[in-house]
Formats: C-alpha cells, sequence, structure tokens
C-alpha cells in the first residue's frame, strides 16, 4: 500500500504535478490533524499517530490515483500525437478513435442531465421491489423475521446503457445499405415460438425458423443491392471446417447408416429365425424321406432281381447293379460320417505343419492381436441394452420349483 | 518517386478509410480473443470455433491474471483491436465471456452454458472461411436497453465488416441470437440454396435465381449465454446493468450439496433422539439418568 502510493507520488512528481498536489496534502494533513484531535482525545499519542498516518496514506492513494487519470489523459493524448505522426506508415490498420478525453467529458455531459430524471424513476422502482438492508435496521425483530434477504440490488441504468450503447453502436437503419451490416431483427420473440425450453425439437425449430426468415429477408435486401449472395460452383475457397473435419463426419454418418443397416437387417433376421426353424425342420424331415423312400426303391428293386434272376444275363446285370447300390449307399454313409476327414485332408497329410502352424503361426506379428484400439473400444455392436434389463425374463426358461415338482409328476 | 505516389495515395486512402463517399463512417472492427488460464479443452476448442469465424479477429495467447483485467487495454491497444472477446475459466468447469469494446466500454459479462464445440456436434453443414455472416436476432433484442447493447456488441464482434482482410465476397451462413427463458441462444447455420424446379423455365436470372430454395443446415458450435453484468467502462467502470436473476454455479452447487445434506442430517438427527429416549428411560448404561428406585420395588418390599 505505502510503497504503490510513494511509488505514485514519484511518477508524479516526475510529471510536474506535485504543486498541486503539494498544497492539497498540506490541507489534507491539517484536516486530518483536526480530526484526530476532536476523535482521540483520551487515546495515547502514539495510536492517534498512527491513526494520522493511516489516513494520509489514504488521502495520498487517492490522490495518486486522481493523478494517474490525469496522467492518462495527458498521456493518451501524447499517444495520439504519436499516432498522427506514425500513420503516414501504417494508417489503413489504424482503427478510427475517439481520444479518451472526450469521451469522458461526453459521457460527463450526457450523465447529469439524463440521471436526475432517471434515477428518481430507478429509486421508485427499486423501493417497490428492493430495498437496501442499511434502511431496514430499525424495524423490530418480529418484522425482520419476516423479511427475505436478498443480497444484491437490480441495477438497470437506462440512461447510462442508452448512452453506452450510442457510443458503441452500428448504424443499421434504412440510411445505411444493407451490406454494411447484414442485421435482421425477426419480428416475432423467439420465446413466445418456444413455450418449454428443455423440448429440445420444439426449440431447435425455433431458432431455425428466426434464422430462416432472417436469411429471406436479407437475401432480397441484399439481392436489390446488387451484393453477390450465393457462392458459385466453381468457386473454392479455404473453409470453415477444414476437409479433415468434413471427412470425419462422413465416416460417422457412413457409419450410422451402416449399424442402422446392420439393426434392420439383425431384426428381419430374428422374425426370420422364427419362422425359418420350422421350415428347417420341415425341409430336413423332407429330405430323410426322400432317401428312405429311394433306398427303400432301390432295396426292392434289389429283391425283386435277385428273386427272378435265374437267367445268365440277369445275374450279370445283378451283379452291375450291385455295385451300383453300394457305390450310392458308401456316398450316403461318407456324407454323413467324415466331415472332419475331408477337412483335413485338403493340406495333404503333413499333420504335424499343421500343427505347427496353428501354434507358432504362419507370418505376421500375433502379439497384440486382441488388445483393444479406438475402433474396438468404440464398437459397440457387442452391447446389448436390452441384455442387461432383461435379467428378470432369462430366469423364465427354468420355472420355478413348484411348477418343476408338479411337472415331474405329470 | 515511389515515396510521393505514396504519400500521395495515402492521403486518399484516409480520406476513404475514414468516411464513404456518402459521409457515412466507414464500419472497422478488429476483435481480440483470447483465454484466460485454466480453460479446459471444449472452452479452447470453441475459442478456436469463434476465432475462424472471426477474419477481423486475432487470437492472443492466455492471458494470465483474472484480477487485473483491465491490462488487456493495453493489450488490445497493442494489436490495434477495438473489442476484445475474453473467456474466462474458473474452477477448471465454469466460463465465462467478457465481451468488451476496448478504449471506452461497455463491457458485458455472460456466462456459457451448454457450450458444445463443431468437432463435438457432427454437423454436415459447413461454410467459407471468413465469409460475412448474416445477424439474426430476436424481436426481444429490440425490447430492453440492455439487450439492445448486447446486439450492439455483438453486432461489432461477431459481424465481419464489410472489406475486412481475409473476408470471402459471398454469403452463406447466418448466426442467430434468440432469447429464451432469460439466455441468449447462439445458432450458426449454413444457407443452402437448392433449384425448386428445374422443370420450370427460367424467364431471366433474377427469377431464376429467386427460384432457389432456401434452406438451412447446421454448422455450430452451439452455446448459451447468461448475462451477469454491463459495465461502463471497459474491463471496469460502474456497473450499469446487473441481472438479478442470475445465480452462479458456486452457487447451484452448493445448494447441491446442501440438499443431499439433509438427508444425512435428518438421520442423525433421529439417531440422537432415539439415544436420548432410551438414556431418560434409563435403558442406557452410562448416559442419562438412573431409574430412581420405586416404593413399589420389590427390594424395598422385602427387605
Amino acid at each position: 500500500m505505502v510503497s504503490k502510493g510513494r511509488l505514485k507520488m514519484a511518477l508524479a512528481a516526475e510529471k510536474g504535478t506535485d504543486f498541486k498536489k503539494l498544497n492539497q496534502k498540506k490541507k489534507a494533513k491539517e484536516a486530518a490533524k483536526k480530526k484526530a484531535a476532536k476523535v482521540v482525545v483520551e487515546e495515547k499519542p502514539t495510536e492517534s499517530e498512527e491513526e494520522e498516518k493511516e489516513e494520509e496514506e489514504e488521502e495520498d492513494d487517492a490522490e495518486g490515483e486522481e493523478d494517474e487519470e490525469m496522467g492518462n489523459g495527458v498521456n493518451l493524448d501524447a499517444i495520439d500525437d504519436s499516432d498522427t505522426s506514425e500513420s503516414s506508415i501504417e494508417m489503413e490498420k489504424r482503427l478510427p478513435r475517439k481520444p479518451k478525453k472526450d469521451q469522458k467529458t461526453q459521457a460527463a455531459e450526457a450523465k447529469p442531465n439524463a440521471d436526475d430524471d432517471e434515477d428518481d424513476e430507478e429509486e421508485e422502482e427499486e423501493d417497490e421491489e428492493d430495498i437496501p438492508m442499511s434502511d431496514l435496521e430499525d424495524l423490530s425483530d418480529a418484522e425482520k423475521e419476516d423479511l427475505i434477504p436478498h443480497s444484491r440490488l437490480t441495477i438497470n441504468n437506462t440512461s447510462a446503457l442508452l448512452t453506452s450503447l450510442k457510443r458503441i453502436a452500428i448504424p443499421s437503419d434504412k440510411s445505411v445499405p444493407f451490406a454494411t451490416h447484414q442485421t435482421v431483427t425477426s419480428t416475432t420473440l423467439a420465446s413466445e415460438a418456444i413455450p418449454d425450453v428443455s423440448d429440445d425439437l420444439q426449440r431447435e425449430l425455433g431458432f431455425y425458423t428466426q434464422s430462416l426468415e432472417a436469411v429471406r429477408q436479407a437475401r432480397t435486401k441484399l439481392r436489390a443491392e446488387k451484393v453477390p449472395f450465393s457462392r458459385p460452383k466453381d468457386y473454392f475457397a479455404e473453409m470453415l471446417k477444414e476437409d479433415a473435419h468434413m471427412e470425419k463426419i462422413k465416416a460417422k454418418l457412413v457409419e450410422e447408416a451402416s449399424n442402422k443397416k446392420a439393426a434392420a437387417e439383425a431384426r428381419k433376421q430374428r422374425d426370420l429365425k422364427k419362422f425359418g426353424k420350422q421350415v428347417q425342420v420341415a425341409k430336413l424331415q423332407e429330405r430323410q424321406k426322400a432317401k428312405r423312400e429311394t433306398l427303400e426303391k432301390i432295396k426292392t428293386l434289389k429283391r425283386k432281381r435277385q428273386e427272378t434272376g435265374g437267367a445268365g444275363l440277369g445275374t450279370n446285370e445283378a451283379d452291375l447293379f450291385d455295385v451300383g447300390v453300394d457305390n450310392e449307399l458308401a456316398k450316403y454313409d461318407s456324407r454323413s460320417g467324415s466331415g472332419r476327414g475331408n477337412m483335413g485332408g485338403r493340406n495333404g497329410g503333413n499333420q504335424k505343419r499343421q500343427k505347427k502352424d496353428e501354434k507358432y503361426g504362419f507370418g505376421g506379428k500375433k502379439r497384440h492381436a486382441k488388445s483393444g484400439d479406438a475402433v474396438s473400444s468404440s464398437d459397440l455392436s457387442g452391447f446389448n441394452p436390452k441384455a442387461m434389463k432383461a435379467k428378470g425374463k432369462v430366469g423364465k426358461s427354468r420355472p420355478g420349483k413348484g411348477r418343476r415338482k408338479a411337472m415331474a409328476s405329470r | 518517386m515511389a515515396a510521393v505516389y505514396k504519400s500521395l495515395s495515402k492521403k486518399d486512402s484516409k480520406k476513404s478509410a475514414t468516411t464513404d463517399d456518402n459521409g457515412i463512417k466507414k464500419n472497422k472492427q478488429r476483435v481480440l480473443v483470447l483465454s484466460s488460464r485454466g480453460v479446459t479443452f471444449r472452452h479452447r476448442h470453441l475459442l478456436n470455433d469463434l476465432a475462424s469465424m472471426l477474419p477481423h479477429g486475432r487470437k492472443d495467447a492466455k492471458f494470465d491474471s483474472k484480477s487485473k483485467l483491465y491490462e488487456l487495454n493495453s493489450l488490445c491497444e497493442l494489436f490495434n483491436c477495438n473489442n476484445c472477446l475474453f473467456f474466462e475459466a474458473r474452477k477448471g468447469q465454469d466460463l465465462y465471456l467478457h465481451c468488451s469494446s476496448v478504449p471506452n466500454g461497455p463491457t458485458i459479462k455472460f456466462h456459457v452454458q451448454n457450450l458444445h464445440t463443431m468437432e463435438e456436434l457432427h454437423f454436415t453443414g459447413n461454410c467459407l472461411k471468413g465469409s460475412r455472416p448474416i445477424l439474426s436476432f430476436d424481436a426481444a433484442f429490440d425490447k430492453q436497453p440492455h439487450l439492445q447493447v448486447i446486439r450492439a456488441q455483438f453486432q461489432r464482434i461477431f459481424g465481419v465488416p464489410q472489406g475486412a482482410r481475409k473476408s470471402k465476397p459471398f454469403i452463406d451462413h447466418v448466426m442467430s441470437f434468440s432469447v429464451v427463458d432469460g439466455k441468449i441462444w447462439v445458432r450458426n447455420y449454413q444457407i443452402n440454396e437448392e433449384e425448386a424446379s428445374k422443370v420450370k423455365p427460367a424467364q431471366d436470372e433474377v427469377d431464376a435465381t429467386k427460384d432457389t430454395d432456401l434452406s438451412l443446415i447446421e454448422i455450430g458450435p452451439r452455446f448459451v449465454l447468461t448475462p451477469i453484468y454491463i459495465s461502463e467502462g471497459s474491463f471496469g467502470g460502474p456497473l450499469i446493468f446487473s441481472n438479478k436473476s442470475f445465480v452462479t454455479p458456486n452457487q447451484v452447487r452448493s445448494d447441491m450439496r446442501k440438499l443431499k445434506a439433509t438427508k444425512h442430517n435428518g438421520r442423525s438427527e433421529q439417531t440422537r433422539e432415539r439415544l436420548s429416549k432410551k438414556g431418560d428411560l434409563g435403558l442406557r448404561s452410562n448416559i442419562g439418568h438412573e431409574r430412581q428406585p420405586d416404593e413399589t420395588d420389590t427390594k424395598r418390599l422385602f427387605a
């Protein structure tokens, strides 16, 4: 605190404003002394001195700040001057800015005349709504209990808001071309179009309609002013989202679509499964029936031949036929029995090689094959929320004890 | 010779820079976009998204102070910016946004909620980098003075000034600001034009272009701003508006914690009551009063 004040003092002294300050300081000292004398009569002289010092310091700080502000004003002017000299180098980048002093005086001018009447209104409004706690100290305890304390007062200084609005407003009335500001304020309140904020769909629709209306208006105005609006097809330039980003979005879309497709397929399969099992069983039965019938036919034929076959030509025929039948029978047998043998047969007889390939692998790295990566961890195809929820239903495959007993006794 | 030409042309440009031929002041804006320390990655991405939409913006390194915000004024002056968009993160979770016009205010402080960056939204919309947006405001921005100030500030910051250095000549996106529930909702859409009907013969060019169907595709980012206060100066000065209905996120969190705590408090209260009751009945060995020997006690009667 002290050092800061001194620093400021030193700065101020350098700027040549010290004589003014000295005067003020003297006055302040005198005032402080008087005060101290009045207030602290019985207390020790050391304490009073300390207080004095403190007060002095405070005063100094206040003065220092004042001085700083003044200094700022001076400095700003200096900067502006330097800017004008610099402006010969780069003027285009330099933004037109009013010096601070002018603004301050403007604000000061604008304030009092507006504030006087406005503040009265403000206070009236505030009286209706909020009352500062300091005004309520003389209330009785019973009354105090009924109060609901609000820590904050409403601040809504309309006049100050309007002055600062005037300062920063970009002209957007009809006197300037629309292309300079491109601002559209809609005619309908969004809060009316959106009764419930938490309803996502309705809310987004409200925003969408608002901006669509704005775009329609803006387009007609811009067309009237002959400002190019739509981008020609052969105009290529850097986009807001770069290609890598769009690629990602595309991948996401594709994934979503494929997921949807897969889900539909799965549902279809599931539906088919219910019906398909019956079909399969029927088909199998049909096949078996056909097989049985052919075998039966062959057997009967064979028997007939044997019964009738006394002649030499007949036996020859029967022999030939026998071979055919045996072949046929063997075929059926091999079809049903030797499923596994066939698989091994393809690679030749080298079972040792096969086993070794299986064990040690054949080319390529086998490490980390089972560890997860970005793709696998984002793949949620194995996750089924129904499986989590349907825990109760799983037990249904096994009926309760009583029911089981009843079933056994039946 | 070159120097003479330069000086002459400079004079010309100086005239045209400040005023148009109609005597209208040319709109020149530059925005310094920066954040405080301690922003999360989402905050940073949002900042990047916004910065990429502002060709008249300048991104700067993180600002290392949360108390001396007035230092931003000199920083803006240094970078030749007359607007500042400062993202302040607190506790590594709450994001505040200061919108200021620099030399002499006002400054608007917002609380940023529901923020979703462009990257995480996966919207298919896209637009030219640096094309000038159409700014669409809700009708509520006409009604109250503080909203008018906010609109003016947004016009300066988010509206790309005509003829800005890196801006593109076509208009293909719209930024919408709507006031719902006392908050400002910000959305960014691409303007998609499609030929309505190719069968229709085009009479002349103007009509043909007018026939295009307009639709919007969202680009992102999305966020919601709750105005907290407006101060008159730039990063300082007296408050000229403060939002009474704003509840700080800290308050919300503490209320939640208290709500949780009430459950436990109620239970512990019950336990204490039960124990004291037991003590009163003399059912506890060391706490509570001893039971007074009664007149009809067996020990008394048959002593």
